[in-house]
């Protein structure tokens, strides 16, 4: 399967990658120069997070080879696909516990911010059928994807 | 190979699903009561209208078919004989097998109160069954008392507020949510459900509850004398392990099925997984044992070892929380409390370790926090506010892009 | 493998510039597009403060407000008002220079080459001085009292310089700019840490900004330039890299202030200098025009045939030229000269000097412009171009591009070239507008970027969707230059226009796109616009005329663009000036300009979309004005 792979130490903590992501799964058409930042529907699958030192780390989902947050579910939303290995969620299907929120061991997911009804979930943008838009937007290289 | 699964829960999908992926030619049969494949954590959606049986399906489309598992559905389990190896229906057919996985899942526990046991009028909620029976009842139903303000109480309540039923909630202890939450917590939820119409009384428990001509209970007495009108009881205090189909099959029990931690019975062949075994609780752990005895039953030699299961997630009225471990502050412990107008959090650490979580409004990334109590991590050294600790503070990744956890 | 630098040059609208770039040894800032594509979100929306040790914070749905409270539409307007501040300073700088060097001609009794437009400006000022040099100085001083005024006066000029009813609806804004220096200060000032939060008020004073960095900055900076440079006269001109001779000491010129070369160039073509190039092994000296002020010597070229061989290209043709390994000196003093020429410079060996300090480049010698002592400063220069060019010819190859360009661009139009081409009077250009053989007027300026589809692509497409349309382009800037290289100033570029214009350019002999030369010009269309408001008796924003600085570049290009909106018209731009991440910034200068001043910011970065947004508003002009 295909992976985003992480290579910390370049990560510079611009969130380009946080904005491209909201980009790439806003609701409305536009481009990066509209994309809406104060719209807290708008809303990155990855982060940029810090340990105590004040280093950049990024969180971004791995779409796990044994996924706990597909085991948690309980509506059958979350599945990991057998042909391409990554793990897609149906929010149609969703039953909204945030079960699979808990069970993520690297705190990956989130419930949606404004509705609390959604997970807030990477899709890997198998739809725009290129490279996820985050490692597009990556300035320094420090996300990118691998077969592994 | 033929194999035998009691019960369409989640125990008993993921076993089919396991044994199905290590043989291909083998035969698999599931027996259940349920004619629907449902999702017991979403009955409440169904109450409410929300969605249908179909709706409460868990499964990928067409699972039965892909999975190539005989479904045979509406016949319960009535016997179990391990001499001759076979399952009897309540339909008077047998089953044989030559290894049989129980997960029949639970039944509502229904407390000796005056004649509730007898009651036309009185569910549980356990099964998509209850919740269909509970929307008949309550469709001329105006009054509707629960008893037990636990998830599943507080569950059959929000499904039916929807309605616009009259709701009346008795709770023993002293606050809603008992087992999952602390006093404060459970209050934002009580105000929340108090401001959709429903009324708690709260420290009480049914007494004494008498039916009439009609076979209902229209009245149930607290142990205080108060009488609460009612058209339509839920109960909701726990579960027992469904163990009737058990008798004299000579399958040990305790609060439930006995099983190893392959989730072997005592008994050669047989295998448990699930609310049958009295040690799962939630969803996650159902699954995993679930998995757990399909391998073996395989052959695949594999254990149930995160059994941890003291997590609970909560959502209602958006209000969503997530608690994992200890709720119970104990000598010893520092508590940790942050608090503001759209979340409040609490930790319980013990030396330098944190035992219980609860964070209530905002569950971001909260993932961590069950790795770190269910494995007993140090986090004393790490330099930030406890509430700010995150996967950063364990952060590595390896050769395959997946992240590991180091300290 | 070649010998090219990197295979991944951006476009460009001039496509043998744009192979001859690709196949160069050397990297130029077409190679670096790709490696910049990634742009930071926050910057482009402008969202990003920097403006204290809490910073830089960012706007996003989680943190919806900086660490001081400031929140995207404080911070944007912020942002912008300083860019606007900054960009009027530049200008300002260039007025304040021009008028030095008009005071000091005048003072030491030197050529006043354009006593028409020094009649003009000062009849308008209220100057009789009977002596030509006395009254040059008093033109000189007036505006300089002006622009040195403080802030809380407001500058004198402006009421005679500005058309009627937009001096009225400024007064009525409350935006009448005071002093032209004290107004950059202001600004800076307003938008520091911690002072102003009102988006509004902000955008105000960059609308105060445009009006002193176009009364003063562009339209008098030009007059100015005409008094001692001499006025332009339409004649046809080569442009392009074929320019540039190799039998001559080559020095390419960079900037914006015509004035600081006067003396060198009149230097370059006495006897006892041209003795020193051909001693060296050279025909004599020639100036290669590059960016504004090589515009602005071409607009002048009439004067200075001699010197002069042409405008080679605009600011990201700069390397490109250099790389020709043709010239042998750069002589700067203003923008733009990119950081980028630095390397090229000295991997070919070639001279680089500043005469400015503002626009000191690192690699550079300083040679201060400093009129007292010009004529050894010059000859010191003179010097160490005459060594460059021995020390390089011979060891540097040359990669002349003969072929580039063209040889017959019209050039050296103005407010005053055109209506005497006219026959003295606008009537002409006011009957072919309201028969509608000129549907509009667009005036086409501003720079080029490489961002918005590449090098001068936005531009070139831009103009030839709207000449396609009937409507005349009118330019200033660099986008002039990249338009001009690519033969649409060229009368057979009348082809490209649609019937009716095409008739009227095969008719007078003339193309569809005229070139006023540097953006100082705006200025001059500023000019055309307010004379054929007068003519026609309404204020500007009722003209089928609008503006497009479709590829802007910079900090300038946004203080010209206030002028534009404070003048009340439509504005295009390609990119936006990072504004976007405001609501409020996006609505008053996208919708509520309208009610403000009458103009408004179009955003569109493709050219047939732009063009029919455009046409839109020209067509409801027209609506308005019966025609």
């Amino acid at each position: 399967m295909k992976r985003i792979m992480i290579d910390y130490k370049k990560c510079d903590g611009c969130k380009n990658c946080s904005a491209a992501c909201m980009q790439a799964h806003r609701k409305t058409e536009g481009t990066i120069y509209d994309l809406d930042l104060t719209d807290p529907e708008n809303e990155s699958r990855n982060y940029i997070l810090k340990d105590s030192q004040g280093n950049y780390k990024p969180l971004f989902c791995r779409h796990c080879d044994d996924p706990e947050c597909v085991k948690s579910c309980m509506s059958g939303a979350l599945y990991k696909d057998p042909k391409s290995g990554h793990v897609f969620y149906d929010e149609t299907r969703c039953g909204s516990c945030f079960m699979c929120v808990m069970n993520c061991p690297f705190g990956v997911l989130k419930p949606d911010t404004v509705t609390k009804s959604k997970v807030i979930k990477c899709d890997f943008c198998v739809e725009a059928k290129e490279e996820p838009s985050c490692v597009r937007s990556c300035p320094k290289k420090a996300i990118y994807v691998e077969e592994v | 190979m033929k194999y035998v699964i009691i019960g369409a829960g989640v125990a008993g999908i993921e076993a089919a699903k396991v044994i199905r992926n290590q043989s291909e030619a083998s035969e698999i049969v599931m027996v259940s009561k349920d004619t629907f494949v449902h999702s017991r954590c979403m009955l409440h959606k169904f109450i409410s209208g929300e969605r249908d049986e179909s709706g409460l399906d868990f499964t990928e489309k067409d699972f039965f078919e892909k999975c190539k598992v005989n479904w045979i559905n509406g016949v319960e389990a009535k016997k179990i004989c391990p001499q001759e190896k076979v399952v009897v229906l309540d339909n008077g057919e047998t089953i044989a097998y030559d290894k049989l996985l129980l997960a029949g899942g639970a039944d509502s526990f229904i407390p000796p109160v005056g004649e509730l046991r007898k009651a036309s009028n009185v569910y549980g909620l356990r099964n998509l069954s209850d919740a269909q029976a509970i929307v008949e009842e309550a469709a001329h139903a105006k009054e509707v008392l629960v008893i037990g303000s636990g998830l599943v109480g507080l569950d059959a309540a929000y499904g039916l507020v929807e309605l616009g039923k009259k709701l009346t909630i008795v709770e023993m202890a002293d606050r809603i949510l008992p087992v999952q939450l602390d006093a404060h917590a459970a209050k934002e939820y009580q105000n929340r459900f108090e401001k959709a119409g429903v009324r708690f009384v709260l420290g009480r428990k049914a007494s004494q509850a008498i039916c009439e001509a009609d076979g209902k209970i229209h009245e149930v007495i607290l142990d205080n004398g108060e009488a609460l009108a009612c058209d339509l009881i839920i109960v909701a205090a726990g579960v027992r392990p469904a163990l009737a189909c058990l008798e004299g099959s000579g399958i040990a029990c305790d609060r439930g099925v006995t099983v190893d931690s392959c989730m072997k019975t005592s008994v050669e062949d047989i295998f448990a997984a699930g609310d049958i075994t009295g040690r799962s609780g939630i969803w996650p752990n159902a699954a995993d044992q679930g998995r757990v005895a399909g391998r073996n039953m395989c052959g695949i030699c594999s254990e149930y070892t995160d059994t941890y299961a003291i997590k609970n997630t909560i959502n209602f009225f958006g209000l969503v929380t997530l608690c994992v471990g200890r709720i119970l502050p104990e000598e010893g412990d520092i508590i940790q409390v942050k608090e503001d107008r759209s979340q409040y959090r609490r930790a319980i650490l013990k030396e330098g370790k944190v035992e219980g979580i609860l964070l209530q409004g905002n569950i971001a990334n909260a993932g961590v926090w069950q790795y770190l109590i269910k494995n007993r991590i140090d986090v004393s050294k790490i330099q930030k506010d406890i509430f700010d600790i995150n996967f950063a503070d364990f952060y590595s990744v390896d050769a395959k892009g997946r992240y590991i956890w180091t300290s | 493998m070649n010998q090219c630098y990197g295979c991944s040059t951006c476009k460009s609208a001039d496509k043998p510039l744009e192979e001859y770039i690709a196949g160069l040894s050397m990297e130029t800032s077409h190679h670096r597009v790709e490696s910049q594509s990634t742009k930071c979100a926050f910057g482009l929306q402008g969202v990003c403060c920097r403006l204290c040790s809490n910073g830089p914070c960012r706007i996003t749905p989680e943190s919806p407000r900086g660490i001081c409270g400031a929140n995207a539409d404080t911070i944007v307007t912020r942002n912008l008002l300083r860019a606007v501040a900054s960009g009027s300073g530049c200008y300002i700088h260039v007025v304040e220079n021009t008028a030095l060097n008009v005071r000091n001609t005048a003072r030491s009794k030197g050529e006043i080459k354009g006593v028409d437009t020094l009649n003009r400006l000062a009849s308008m000022f209220g100057i009789e001085e009977e002596d030509v040099h006395k009254r040059a100085e008093a033109v000189a001083d007036a505006v300089l009292k002006d622009l040195y005024l403080p802030e809380y006066e407001k500058m004198e000029l402006t009421k005679k310089l500005a058309y009627g009813p937009r001096f009225e609806k400024w007064k009525e804004l409350g935006i009448l700019p005071g002093g032209a220096k004290s107004e950059v200060f202001h600004g800076v000032v307003k938008c520091s840490t911690n002072l102003n939060s009102d988006p509004v008020n902000m955008l105000l004073d960059c609308l105060k900004l445009g009006i002193s960095t176009g009364i003063y900055g562009l339209v008098l900076t030009n007059l100015l330039n005409d008094v001692v440079l001499g006025e332009p006269e339409i004649r046809m001109a080569p442009v392009g890299l074929r320019v540039i001779d190799p039998d001559y000491i080559n020095i390419m010129i960079t900037g914006h202030q015509h004035s600081m070369f006067t003396f060198l160039q009149n230097r370059l073509t006495d006897e006892d200098v041209k003795e020193k190039a051909r001693k060296a092994g050279a025909k004599g000296f020639k100036l290669v025009g590059c960016t504004c002020v090589g515009q602005d010597l071409q607009l002048r070229g009439a004067h200075y045939t001699e010197i002069f061989d042409g405008h080679a290209g605009n600011n990201y043709t700069s390397e490109a030229i250099l790389a020709t390994g043709g010239i042998d000196a750069v002589i700067s003093e203003f923008n733009c000269t990119l950081p980028g020429i630095e390397p090229i410079c000295d991997e070919l060996k070639i001279k680089q000097i500043c005469i400015d300090n503002v626009a000191k480049k690192a690699n550079a010698e300083l040679k201060e412009f400093d009129f007292d002592n010009r004529p050894a400063v010059t000859e010191e220069i003179i010097d160490q171009v005459v060594e460059a060019y021995k020390a390089r010819r011979g060891s540097v190859t040359m990669n002349l591009f003969a072929d580039h360009g063209n040889d017959n661009t019209l050039t050296g139009v103005s407010e005053v070239s055109l209506k005497k081409f006219l026959g003295g009077t606008w009537q002409p250009l006011i009957d072919l507008i309201v028969s509608g053989d000129i549907k509009g007027v667009a005036g086409v300026v501003g720079c080029s970027n490489l961002t918005a589809g590449g090098h001068d692509v936005l531009t070139v497409e831009l103009v030839k969707e709207l000449i396609a349309r009937d409507i005349i382009v009118l330019t200033a800037g660099c986008s002039s230059g990249g338009i001009e290289n690519c033969g649409l100033m060229t009368p057979e570029a009348a082809k490209y226009a649609g019937p009716k214009l095409r008739a009227v350019c095969e008719k007078l002999g003339i193309p569809p796109v005229l070139n006023f030369g540097p953006c100082l010009a705006i200025g001059r269309l500023e000019i055309v616009a307010t004379e054929l408001a007068e003519a026609l008796n309404v204020d500007l924003p009722k003209l089928p005329l609008v503006l497009s600085a479709a590829q802007w570049l910079e900090e300038q290009a946004l203080a010209d663009g206030c002028y534009g909106l404070a003048l009340g018209l439509p504005l295009h731009l390609g990119l936006p000036p990072f504004v976007t991440g405001s609501k409020v910034a996006v609505q008053v200068l996208t919708e509520d300009m309208k009610q403000l001043t009458g103009g408004q910011v179009i955003i569109n970065g493709d050219a047939k979309a732009s063009a029919d947004i455009l046409e839109k508003i020209i067509l409801k002009k027209r609506q308005g004005l019966q025609i």
